[in-house]
């Protein structure tokens, strides 16, 4: 626990350089490999749905990484996206017949951001007020939040979605879908408030060092809450294309979505020691998860060979970290 | 510390009510919860129902004391849930290999299976260990990582269904059998706890935890082997997480690779309800004990007055969160 942050701006700028420097080229072989081996890798419904999922996990993923980013943890994200879900589609259900299919469907994205929302406050609430650990917070959201999500479709889908919903997610502008503009304009946002904006500084001053961060006056309360309600946000957007894809409210979604977005942000080099993290470098992390999928699905991996495969490179990943902190600070 | 008792006679009275509180609502509460219940379904305070909630409490107190022992040394267990479900399958297959058939007697086979599952906790628990020991790994991120590897080995090697065929011995010993009234999950139960609780008083292992829970580099510096004693910890609590795994594959008398999946927030639950602090060094077996019965008699009324299981997941967060709240106006002392 005292090793943490001892380590030198400049050798952990470098540390997460070095890591992030081997996934591009990861990516590229892994890439190659796959498409020497399996050709339907290259079928362009193949790479569609790639892009695709790993859209919906880079936005969930760049939401974790604030998280990460404040020395917190995110565990709530699938159930958010559950909750999320099942509100925005009972409400589109409920007003479908009495409005117009425009205005149902801003209800209801309204309707799932703003459950979003709430549990993102109701976790920044209690992990900066009350001062409860984050991962118990998120923990006890997550069961709360899913719970809900089930108690409202007792575990059956809703359907009778309005089809310029549906729309939003089955549809493609310039051959690529929704998902992926709704990511680019997410990372981009991210990555000039992380640069360009002083609550970008606050955000990396409070998680290397929050009592320094309070004693310097920064607005520390204010930067925590905010990451829970951005990352539950990102997660509900991230639900809302997924609903809108899927054509129906699920409770089931998100289902291995913590694992996931964690898993990308930290093989993107988002340190669990608060403090580090870059959003496009997270977008990137998000495509690797996501091809390692695809190549282990396309290899038939059976789906619960490939748990054990993540869960082993994650913890793998963060050890090498760890290890490499460890260097520096000796 | 020897400023502690002034400071606490000098502090308020609504100061020490909440500190009272704070350490003792839930444990105050359990009672009342009961009283309560059994108002509203007196089925709920028939002999038959109370002799059935200290056997599914049994279990409860188990799972909620392996998750003690690893928060004591301000670490966590994810991977509880699934590691129950990965024993539960490699204990009834290894029963069901055809020992049996092969002439080995009852007793032997028993102990096979026992020992399979003895075995497949401590290597979860070495893996946790040693990651978080060793490598210096995030205590949450080992456990999230181990907790998809067990899932993923225990549906694999059940082919995702449950395992039948149980020898009934193995069910009579830690399911069924009777001693004195009580039931085998009981004496269990008992047995393992208060070891663990002697372990942590008595022993010298037992007594480093506090020191390493409460203040890791100051254990380091006062020659406590930390990393040594916190690997043990974790192996120690996986092989507890076994105990109670086979205690619930006798009960259902079959391997079920889905056995565990509800576990893991109760086991939490328990641990905090009971009293246990996240930031570790404080709280004993007692504690894990008396947070089981609670969250205990909570899901067993519950189920009685019917209350919607999905309903019953959101109440269990929001008891998480109060006892998390009121974990802050604890003085230790």
């Amino acid at each position: 626990m005292s090793t943490i942050s001892h380590t030198h701006p400049k050798a952990a700028r470098h540390a997460v350089l070095a890591s992030i420097g081997l996934l591009p080229a990861a990516i590229v072989v892994i890439a190659v490999v796959l498409a020497y081996i399996e050709p339907r890798f290259l079928s362009g419904q193949n790479l569609l749905n790639v892009l695709r999922g790993a859209a919906l996990l880079m936005i969930v993923a760049v939401g974790q990484m604030l998280v990460l980013i404040s020395r917190g943890f995110d565990l709530s994200v699938g159930a958010v996206m559950a909750l999320a879900s099942v509100v925005s589609a009972s409400t589109m259900a409920a007003f479908g017949e009495s409005l117009s299919p425009g205005m149902t469907s801003l209800l209801g994205i309204l309707a799932g951001l703003g459950a979003g929302l709430l549990v993102g406050l109701c976790n920044g609430f209690c992990v900066a007020v009350l001062r409860i650990t984050p991962f118990m917070v998120t923990l006890a959201t997550a069961s709360i939040s899913g719970g809900v999500a089930l108690l409202l479709t007792n575990g059956i889908p809703i359907y009778g979605l309005p089809k310029a919903f549906i729309a939003l997610g089955r549809g493609s502008w310039l051959g690529l879908p929704a998902a992926v503009y709704a990511a680019a304009v997410v990372v981009a946002l991210t990555v000039y408030i992380q640069r360009r904006t002083a609550l970008g500084v606050h955000l990396y001053a409070t998680g290397g060092n929050p009592h320094a961060a309070r004693v310097s006056g920064l607005p520390v309360l204010r930067a925590q809450i905010g990451v829970y309600a951005a990352s539950s946000l990102l997660a509900a957007l991230a639900a809302l294309l997924l609903t809108a894809q899927l054509g129906s409210g699920q409770g089931s979604l998100g289902e291995g979505m913590a694992l996931k977005s964690i898993g990308a942000a930290v093989i993107a080099g988002v340190s669990l020691q608060g403090g580090v993290g870059l959003a496009h470098r997270v977008a990137v992390g998000a495509l690797f998860m996501l091809l390692l999928n695809n190549a282990m699905d396309l290899l038939r991996i059976e789906s619960k060979a490939q748990t054990i495969v993540m869960g082993l490179f994650i913890v793998l990943v963060v050890a090498v970290d760890a290890y490499r902190a460890k260097g520096k600070s000796a | 510390m020897s400023t502690t008792p002034t400071s606490l006679s000098m502090a308020s009275r609504p100061r020490r009510i909440l500190d009272f509180l704070a350490h003792y609502l839930f444990w105050l509460l359990a009672p009342v919860l009961l009283l309560v219940l059994a108002l509203v379904e007196p089925r709920i305070a028939s002999s038959r129902n109370l002799l059935n909630l200290v056997t599914q409490s049994s279990y409860l107190a188990v799972f909620a004391s392996a998750q003690m022992l690893v928060i004591l040394i301000r670490g966590f267990d994810l991977s509880l849930g699934s590691t129950v479900s990965l024993i539960s399958v490699l204990t009834a297959l290894a029963l069901t290999t055809g020992l049996a058939e092969a002439g080995l007697p009852t007793f032997w086979l028993i102990a096979a299976g026992v020992g399979v599952g003895l075995l497949a906790g401590a290597s979860v628990g070495v893996f946790n260990g040693f990651c978080t020991a060793i490598l210096r790994v995030n205590p949450f991120i080992v456990t999230l990582g181990s907790l998809g590897i067990a899932f993923g080995v225990a549906s694999m090697a059940s082919g995702g269904r449950p395992v039948f065929d149980l020898p009934e011995a193995f069910s009579e010993a830690l399911y069924s059998g009777q001693v004195l009234g009580l039931s085998a999950p009981v004496w269990i139960a008992l047995v393992l706890c208060l070891a663990l609780q002697l372990m942590l008083s008595r022993t010298v292992f037992g007594r480093s935890l506090y020191l390493i829970g409460s203040n890791p580099r100051a254990a380091e510096v006062a020659g406590v082997p930390v990393a040594r004693y916190v690997f043990i910890t974790y192996v120690l609590a996986s092989l507890v997480v076994a105990v109670g795994a086979m205690m619930l594959t006798g009960r259902t008398s079959s391997g079920e690779p889905n056995l565990g999946g509800s576990l893991l927030l109760p086991s939490i639950a328990a641990a905090v309800v009971g009293g246990i602090s996240l930031q570790g060094g404080t709280g004993g077996v007692g504690n894990a004990v008396m947070g089981a019965l609670f969250i205990s008699v909570l899901s067993n009324g519950m189920n009685l007055i019917e209350v919607d299981g999905y309903l019953q997941d959101v109440i269990l967060g929001l008891v998480i969160l109060v006892a998390l709240y009121l974990d802050r106006f604890r003085k230790y002392r």
